[in-house]
């Protein structure tokens, strides 16, 4: 940030240099586009409030952005973990549903429940590896973790993401903790 | 069955709505830059409650909300409220007229004449500002914004304070000019921010 730069215009240029790469990672983490905008839009007005926060240079830029953007979402699913038992400990148990995992073909929407079930870090270091082909030491840049913990992540990620899929009963305690 | 990478590959939601983002990327562009426009005055300890105000007209709103809660929160609020926006300083200077704020109790000095009023705003929407808080964006008509935009360009690093029927709620900071829309970013509840938006009357 030049030393004569204004708030807005250097929050300007965060958006206009990483909105793009924020949404992509917002829209695999979340349920639906509006909810990706929404968590966009969250983050950007995190930088908004202290712009001179957000460190120099494109990398640590999009590092601390995507940081920001995680750990929003973690408050989310944390908050919507925390309704879902309340929901289920006040409501009568409705049966639900299982998708027919037999199928050759499983439903996209069975993938993307099942990643639901996932804590926000694991399936940004899923989304990061497997969907946006980052290396594990980027990924480790961006999360701000150490590269054993993304392999750690990783591993753990592509075993209960396979549990659930293959379960006939789908998530379990263990998967949510 | 296929492999994960497979899977994710073949569900990803990136295949089908891609086109979202370019739809509502101005929308969001101007919330987050008028966020950033201005930082609130605090030269005494904050008041208990988060007030962070982006903009002069988002202020105002809350001074409309603080109205709403002094008379109880049951009456529906109307535009019938006055609002002004003027140019503030911290020193005296010969021809201002001194005031008090009323949420932080600093003492400044206005400018005679209201930047905008009522009368400028073209619109106001409720914001999600956070999982649960919440803020009001408010959008002004052409003449207003660029009036507001010409004070405040000549006026950054002092301050601007919004008025409700006379009363000084708010003074922040100008950062930046302030342009075409303003974020109200306070803790509120969805509630507390559909009352500031029914307050400012256009919506």
């Amino acid at each position: 940030m030049a030393v004569d730069e204004q708030p807005a215009d250097r929050v300007a240029a965060l958006f206009d240099a990483h909105h793009q790469r924020l949404y992509r990672l917002a829209r695999r983490l979340t349920s639906s586009a509006d909810d990706a905008l929404d968590l966009v839009q969250e983050t950007f007005l995190r930088t908004a409030g202290a712009p001179s926060s957000v460190p120099i240079g494109a990398d640590r830029e999009e590092a601390w952005l995507v940081r920001v953007l995680i750990n929003l979402r973690r408050d989310q699913w944390r908050k919507a973990a925390v309704q879902k038992r309340h929901d289920e400990h006040t409501s009568p148990h409705q049966p639900q549903s299982q998708p027919d995992h037999g199928s050759a073909v499983i439903a996209k929407a069975t993938v993307w429940c099942a990643l639901d079930v996932l804590s926000p870090r694991r399936r940004a270091v899923l989304v990061m590896r497997e969907l946006e082909g980052l290396a594990i030491p980027t990924i480790a840049s961006q999360l701000g973790i150490s590269a054993i913990t993304v392999r750690w992540h990783l591993s753990r990620g592509r075993r209960d993401l396979t549990r659930i899929l293959t379960s006939p009963h789908g998530a379990t305690n263990e998967d949510r903790a | 069955m296929k492999t994960v990478p497979d899977l994710l590959r073949h569900a990803d939601p990136l295949r089908e709505d891609s086109a979202h983002l370019d739809d509502a990327r101005d929308r969001i562009r101007r919330t987050v830059i008028a966020a950033a426009s201005v930082a609130p005055l605090r030269t005494t300890p904050r008041p208990p409650r988060r007030v962070v105000l982006s903009t002069v007209a988002a202020m105002a709103v809350v001074a409309v909300l603080a109205l709403f809660v002094a008379s109880g929160g049951q009456q529906t609020l109307q535009a019938a409220v006055r609002f002004e926006a003027r140019l503030a300083e911290l020193r005296p200077v010969p021809g201002l007229v001194v005031a008090q704020v009323a949420t932080s109790r600093d003492v400044i000095y206005l400018h005679p004449e209201a930047v905008v009023t009522n009368d400028d705003v073209a619109r106001s929407s409720v914001l999600q500002d956070g999982p649960d808080d919440f803020g009001v964006l408010v959008e002004f008509l052409p003449a207003g914004e660029q009036r507001l935009r010409q004070a405040t360009t000549a006026h950054l690093g002092r301050l601007l304070a919004i008025l409700i029927d006379g009363e000084v709620v708010i003074a922040p900071v100008i950062r930046s000019a302030i342009g075409d829309s303003a974020v109200i970013s306070g803790a509120y509840t969805r509630a507390e921010a559909e009352r500031i938006v029914a307050g400012i009357g256009r919506h």
